[in-house]
């Protein structure tokens, strides 16, 4: 109640002092040139930064419908860079002068990641679209800097997938346009680190290197840059391991594209 | 002092700053006023608004019954009335609003009063010159005329608080 009766003058002095400060302002704005072009100045100033600030503060509050059409965008890019890519293999010929048909179609789904675990050795992921949606079990996600996991269970409007980072995924990488091809696993300790297993001997490579999907694993497309090829160590006097610096972040996955093999289900007829 | 005296008082020294920026032009890195004292002794009994209420009427009729720019003293005065009572405070202590006395030179000692003086000048001062200036004067300039005119401002003020604030112990 003291501090209530104290508060009250002071806020009562501070609204007129502010009051008696503006009308001051405003007697010397309409008397004088110079202070009345120096207040301006001083108003636009002030202006210009409330304005520029809630501009940044509204701008802010849009990234997400950015994000989200940028992600599109970029589906659309990809989807568009599919068909080119698929039309460059059905005009390609072998060495023996044989044009190749179409080898691979896949659909895309973009999709947002709403739930991932980075800690473990079994990392997983949880994506916002679901059956209903189109995304199906074993269909491959990446985004614009890789893979990054393999869908392993759909619910109506959810996707729960094996992250990359997870001991028990491996995809078949190759090492550069023609190279050999191994398995790619995560390293099981860095965030951006990969180990590219079974590379025979014989096949030579240089550090630096980029990574791609071979497309063998059927889950992806194949050329999709992974990462640059780092140092080799031969195992077993067989083959090389080597290591693999990757392109995609893990610790800032947000928007990312679901891939499914259409003939997925044909090739596994095959019961291999 | 009795009210009635202090105002008399008051109205003439404001009368005497109004000749002062009217006749006295000794350099333009000088100006003298002694406005902020006599703000400063304005009874401690008189609440903040209603002081600020008679620095902003004191401003306008420097203002408007001298060669100044209308507003501007108004813009230097109403702040150190504002900030009175908390620069009083601030030297004094509290004991001057507990007793509702007013302070004096030879009851709280030339130091103290110096200081008060010193203070509510250097705000009084550092506005008027700022606004004055307008962003057109170098910083060199007024620096050197803030200095001066707070230092001139400050022992003019010294001469005269002793009219405005005399002991009034028996």
């Amino acid at each position: 109640m003291q501090k209530e009766r104290k508060f009250l003058p002071r806020l009562i002095s501070a609204a007129i002092f502010i009051l008696m400060e503006i009308a001051a302002l405003q007697m010397l704005s309409r008397n004088a040139e110079l202070q009345r072009l120096w207040l301006a100045r001083a108003a636009h100033g002030v202006m210009g930064t409330v304005w520029g600030s809630t501009q940044t503060v509204a701008n802010y509050f849009n990234l997400h419908r950015i994000n989200e059409d940028l992600a599109r965008e970029n589906f659309e890019l990809r989807e568009k860079l599919e068909s080119y890519r698929n039309e460059a293999h059905a005009f390609r010929v072998d060495s023996m002068g044989i044009a190749h048909g179409r080898v691979q179609g896949f659909d895309y789904i973009p999709a947002e990641v709403v739930k991932i675990s980075r800690n473990k050795q079994h990392n997983y992921m949880i994506l916002n679209k679901g059956f209903e949606d189109g995304v199906q079990e074993k269909s491959g996600i990446i985004t614009r800097s890789g893979v990054v996991g393999i869908i392993d269970a759909v619910s109506a409007h959810y996707s729960y997938a094996f992250s990359f980072q997870n001991s028990d995924i491996s995809i078949s990488g190759r090492l550069g346009d023609e190279g050999a091809t191994g398995l790619l696993t995560w390293d099981g300790v860095s965030s951006d680190g990969a180990i590219l297993q079974e590379v025979p001997l014989q096949y030579k490579y240089a550090v630096g290197d980029t990574v791609y999907t071979s497309g063998h694993s059927l889950m992806f497309p194949s050329d999709i840059p992974l990462g640059v090829a780092g140092e080799a160590r031969v195992i077993n006097g067989a083959t090389n391991e080597i290591k693999v610096h990757l392109f995609q972040d893990f610790t800032a996955i947000r928007y990312v594209t679901v891939v499914h093999n259409t003939a997925l289900d044909e090739v596994e007829e095959f019961g291999l | 002092m009795r009210k009635g005296k202090f105002w008399l008082v008051y109205l003439l020294l404001a009368a005497a700053q109004m000749l002062l920026c009217n006749y006295v032009h000794l350099s333009a890195y000088l100006f003298i006023s002694i406005l902020p004292v006599m703000v400063l002794c304005i009874s401690t009994r008189v609440p903040t608004w209603v002081t600020m209420i008679i620095a902003f009427l004191t401003g306008l009729a420097v203002d408007l019954l001298s060669e100044g720019i209308v507003g501007l003293n108004v813009l230097a005065l109403v702040p150190v009335a504002f900030v009175r009572k908390e620069v009083i405070r601030l030297i004094f202590g509290d004991e001057l609003f507990a007793r509702k006395e007013d302070f004096a030179m030879r009851k709280n000692g030339f130091g103290k009063v110096a200081l008060a003086i010193f203070l509510v000048q250097a705000l009084y001062l550092g506005i008027y010159i700022w606004a004055d200036g307008a962003g057109t004067r170098p910083l060199a300039f007024n620096a050197i005329r803030f200095g001066i005119s707070l230092a001139a401002g400050w022992i003019v003020s010294l001469l005269i608080v002793d009219i405005l604030a005399p002991d009034t112990r028996k």
